[in-house]
């Protein structure tokens, strides 16, 4: 149906709109209007997606003189399907109705495994996801394909009014450049599903080291130095213009051609700073050298027998002490790295994985003071007797990774299904929103009934605290409990506990106690666990017994793979069991 | 949804839960349903129900209005000759007290009602009855046009034991129905008391396969509404609906009693064969067909083959003609020409006075049509005769008449006619 907010004719496809989607719209376009950023947060399964898409497409119709992108950001690449796939019926419904003049071209962009095109890359998407993209590398960098034309996809981005990708395309420092480049400034921004922003803001800053990535690093160093002496022999000439390219101070990203763009700053653009680099690495025997002193002291570091924490500045100035490496030789690791490897032609990006990964921790290291915490930990906590070291440089600051993107589009939109408390989010991010709003789900009729129970049927209290959790009154009531709506229940019943760990343990438990025997005599079990094959597996199988009538119960982790972003509607979700409130792992020492 | 509102409430008692379902129904019906509170004091200060039959018929002519919206002027084709199978459910869950005495009690109970005003409604049709016990299904009794044998079949042994299997009910029906004429209406009510379905195969090729030799599968849940039931139902265009209450299951059951609309490219006309037999003599002797016994007197002679049945209608078993006597006929009939739904009057006192003045009693049954004080009650008018009936005899006419009254009772000048438009 098509009708009017305000002064922009708004084409929406079906027939019926629900009050909740229309608000949602007026307040979008209300912040568009005001060319600022909103926080909107609407129930999921009220329509956000389409009512997102059909506002935004009627608004840059009806504005000719200024016609916007819009950047759609999800989290998941299902999502990402179900949106193009929302957008394909909006497009073709606007073309029904408004003519030629609605046809827009709108692109997905996502790891080359899922929209790659090309056959043989296809073929070696059996093997991990680096791999595909480094052969889709060995293709498109511009040796090989001198001739050719430039990466199609940066050309279409150009031209293409919706472009749909997940988080890191913008959030990334690694993988922003190549997209943002292209973006003007009036486009809009949506980042659906959006509550865990921060964490991805947090994850895409944050560099963890551990003993194989210092070995695999090590591994690298000894090629790169082969690679160097066999261009010193052979080609001398390019590794000499090379010198001279860094004596002169050449900004390296203005040289280096567009499409070789998988070699990315981990830093912020603007925190890189445009000069030349240091004297002591421009040679590059020197700087494989620095490398080589910088795993060895963080090899030692590794060695420690307590868990520490300290703040980077205190990083930097103990290594400056030991191993005599500079703060500023760190900040230009990485750009040095790069640019001795598109000179010695190295196209096998996965197997330099663990250098560039230690290229990315002394970058960032040395380019930020405050913000980050260096954390040592000898071993897991989970499991105080195997000796794991991990070295982990992580983010607090949610509002760096995200503050180009504030400052550069004109409006951003950050929408979920649950954004609460939602005065949280500008804070954390540290932005001003022009407007921010909750909107509830609208239904005919009380079809949810929520229930608290703190105790079970024989009166003693219930929790997941961590020392009730053996407990075997506490583990046998909610296995009654499990029992007692199974049987009452039809269809498909979910699960949630609060952590895998708890959830075998528990599991195991009612197996010995009977409990899960007399569940399977009524529904169909199954589990959810770490292995993404196995877990895609059982729910499709869970899917198929509340299919056919033999009903299923299926146990998953809140916080997991099933918890965010499956679809448990109609008969699949009949019954919503969560066993316990998961609270955040507080004694982790990175959070 | 009381029912399970009740269930839970249990779990979460503090008494043991073992008592609660001891405890009588009329303590139930005291702490949940506050029976005092449904009734009020009239002028004589006796005590009655609230006032609730104004909803009843607002709810029964809502329901008519739907009925006759969908006709909308048109003549629906209706299956006459109907061939039903009623798929009773006696699994374990069917021994579930949430009804009173259990279940399958209740089931039984107005399953007996239904098969009486089934017959009653539908004269030319067959009755068959299914039970599924321990994941099987067994024929109780094989379609057919007497009563008294279904309902004795159904009452003899009723215990519920094992799974359900949805499947094996549905192919057994398949392999009866299959042998049907094509003429019939093939239809299955299923019971359903339980919640879930441990089939043999995949139940969604057995669903194809009724949707395909045109089987309407309705079905009445007693526990929940299940995917599966709603998936079958939609398959094969019947009706499903959950039970909440026992009076509920009554009403439920009954709504499959009237014929269902055909569905149009299934429902091609047939010319069929049948018998309209004569009453034997008194002081005859023959050997009756259908009980291999010599009987003296009552009964009745196939046209065709001259052999002696009992009662009407049924099936000649030597040649197999219907046999049907012409109120049968009758009966089924008024279902292709419904009784058109009366007009509500208005009750607004400040009407007219040519209204009040008409308005004086029922022509049904000749009751007074004022309500409290000197006011009008509720009451309805025939469209064609322009008499005034009270609620009851609105909803006795549509229901059991099927001809008013008024309309009826206009002399004809030269030939009365039979139906009424």
């Amino acid at each position: 149906m098509i009708f009017k907010i305000e002064d922009v004719t708004v084409c929406f496809p079906y027939d019926y709109i629900y009050p909740e989607q229309f608000e949602y719209m007026v307040e979008l376009k209300r912040a568009l209007d005001a060319k600022g950023h909103c926080l909107l947060e609407m129930p999921t399964g009220t329509g956000k997606t389409i009512a997102l898409l059909s506002l935004i497409t009627s608004y840059r119709l009806s504005r000719t003189d200024f016609p916007i992108k819009l950047v759609y950001c999800t989290r998941t690449v299902p999502q990402m399907e179900k949106t193009l796939a929302e957008l394909k019926l909006l497009h073709d419904y606007q073309v029904r109705h408004l003519g030629d003049q609605a046809k827009i071209l709108s692109i997905g962009l996502s790891s080359r495994k899922n929209l790659c095109v090309n056959p043989k890359v296809l073929a070696a998407a059996e093997e991990n996801r680096d791999s595909v993209d480094a052969a889709c590398r060995k293709r498109t960098a511009s040796w090989v394909r001198a001739s050719e034309n430039p990466n199609v996809q940066l050309y279409m981005v150009k031209f293409a009014n919706v472009i749909v990708c997940s988080y890191q395309y913008l959030l990334d420092p690694k993988v922003a450049g190549t997209i943002s480049k292209e973006l003007q400034n009036e486009s809009v921004v949506v980042f659906d599903e959006a509550h865990n922003i921060d964490n991805v803001c947090i994850d895409a800053l944050s560099v963890t080291v551990r003993r194989f990535t210092l070995q695999g690093a090590n591994r690298n160093l000894n090629k790169l130095r082969q690679e160097f002496y066999r261009f010193k022999a052979s080609d001398a000439g390019r590794l000499q213009a090379e010198y001279n390219r860094l004596v002169q101070g050449l900004a390296l990203r203005g040289d280096v051609s567009g499409t070789d763009q998988w070699l990315a700053n981990p830093a912020l653009p603007q925190d890189i700073l445009e000069e030349a680099v240091p004297g002591n690495i421009r040679r590059a025997e020197h700087f494989v050298h620095v490398l080589r002193w910088l795993l060895q002291y963080l090899e030692a570091r590794l060695d420690a027998e307590n868990v520490e924490k300290e703040s980077t500045v205190s990083f930097v100035s103990s290594l400056t002490s030991r191993a005599g490496i500079e703060q500023k030789t760190l900040k230009f690791c990485y750009d040095r790295l790069r640019s001795l490897m598109l000179t010695l032609e190295i196209t096998e990006a996965d197997e330099f994985l663990p250098i560039q990964r230690v290229c990315d921790f002394a970058t960032l290291v040395g380019t930020y003071a405050r913000g980050f915490s260096v954390i040592t930990e000898p071993y897991e906590e989970r499991m105080p007797h195997v000796s794991d070291p991990i070295l982990q440089l992580s983010c607090h600051d949610a509002s760096l990774a995200i503050k180009p993107v504030f400052d550069r589009f004109q409006s951003v939109v950050i929408t979920s299904g649950t954004l609460s408390p939602i005065d949280l989010y500008p804070r954390l991010l540290s932005f001003n929103p022009v407007v921010s709003r909750s909107f509830k789900m609208s239904m005919t009729r009380d079809c949810i009934c929520p229930m608290v129970l703190t105790r079970g049927s024989d009166q003693l209290p219930v929790s997941t605290k961590f020392d009730m959790r053996s407990d075997p009154g506490v583990v046998r009531n909610y296995g009654k409990l499990l029992l007692e709506m199974v049987s009452i229940v039809p269809d498909g019943v979910v699960c949630f506990f609060i952590s895998y760990s708890y959830m075998e343990s528990i599991i195991a438990t009612w197996n010995e106690t009977g409990i899960l025997h007399e569940t399977r005599q009524q529904k169909l079990v199954f589990l959810e666990s770490q292995d993404a094959v196995e877990t895609t597996s059982a729910l499709d199988n869970y899917r198929r017994a509340c299919d056919c009538g033999r009903g299923a119960v299926f146990f998953s982790v809140a916080r997991g793979k099933v918890a965010e972003g499956i679809d448990f509607d109609r008969h699949y979700g009949r019954l919503v069991v969560m066993f316990g409130v998961p609270f955040q792992y507080t004694l982790s020492k990175g959070k | 949804m009381s029912n399970q509102r009740k269930r839970l409430n249990g779990e979460r008692e503090e008494d043991d839960e073992e008592d609660a379902e001891g405890i009588g129904e009329w303590e139930r019906a005291y702490v949940d349903d506050r029976s005092w509170e449904a009734l009020q004091e009239d002028e004589s200060g006796l005590l009655r129900p609230i006032d609730n039959s104004a909803i009843y018929h607002a709810q029964y002519r809502r329901r008519l209005r739907i009925l006759s919206a969908a006709a909308a002027g048109t003549r629906i084709q209706k299956g006459l000759i109907r061939y039903l199978y009623i798929v009773i459910d006696f699994s374990r869950a069917a021994a579930e007290t949430d009804f009173r005495p259990s279940r399958m009690a209740i089931m039984a109970k107005h399953v007996e009602a239904f098969i009486r005003e089934f017959f009653d409604q539908n004269p030319l049709s067959q009755i068959g009855l299914v039970s599924i016990k321990n994941g099987v299904a067994h024929t109780l009794t094989d379609l057919g046009g007497s009563p008294e044998s279904h309902i004795q079949a159904l009452m003899g042994k009723l215990e519920a034991l094992g799974d359900s299997s949805l499947q094996n009910a549905l192919e057994l029906v398949h392999e009866h129905l299959n042998q049907v004429p094509s003429y019939g209406h093939r239809e299955v009510l299923i019971l359903y008391s339980a919640l879930c379905t441990c089939d043999p195969g995949d139940i969604m090729e057995t669903i194809q396969k009724c949707k395909k030799s045109k089987l309407r599968c309705s079905v009445i849940g007693l526990s929940a509404e299940m995917f599966i039931c709603k998936h079958l139902c939609q398959e094969t265009g019947g009706l499903y609906s959950v039970a909440v209450d026992e009076v509920h299951l009554k009403d439920l059951l009954l709504e499959h009693a009237p014929p269902p609309p055909a569905i149009a490219e299934f429902a091609v006309a047939n010319l069929i064969k049948m018998g309209f037999p004569q009453r034997a003599a008194e002081g005859s002797m023959a050997i009756c067909s259908c009980h291999k016994d010599v009987k003296i007197g009552a009964g009745y002679t196939c046209p065709r083959c001259k052999a002696r049945v009992c009662e009407l209608p049924t099936e000649c078993t030597i040649c197999g003609l219907t046999l049907v006597s012409s109120p049968h006929l009758a009966r089924s009939y008024h279902h292709l020409f419904p009784i058109a739904p009366f007009d509500e009057v208005p009750t607004l006192s400040s009407l007219n006075d040519s209204r009040r003045k008409l308005g004086k009693c029922c022509f049904g049954c000749q009751q007074s049509l004022l309500g409290a004080g000197n006011k009008q009650g509720a009451c309805v008018t025939c469209r064609n005769c322009k008499h005034y009936f009270c609620l009851d005899c609105d909803i006795y006419i549509h229901e059991s008449l099927h001809n008013c009254p008024g309309c009826e009772s206009i002399r004809r000048p030269k030939s009365v006619s039979l139906m009424e438009e």
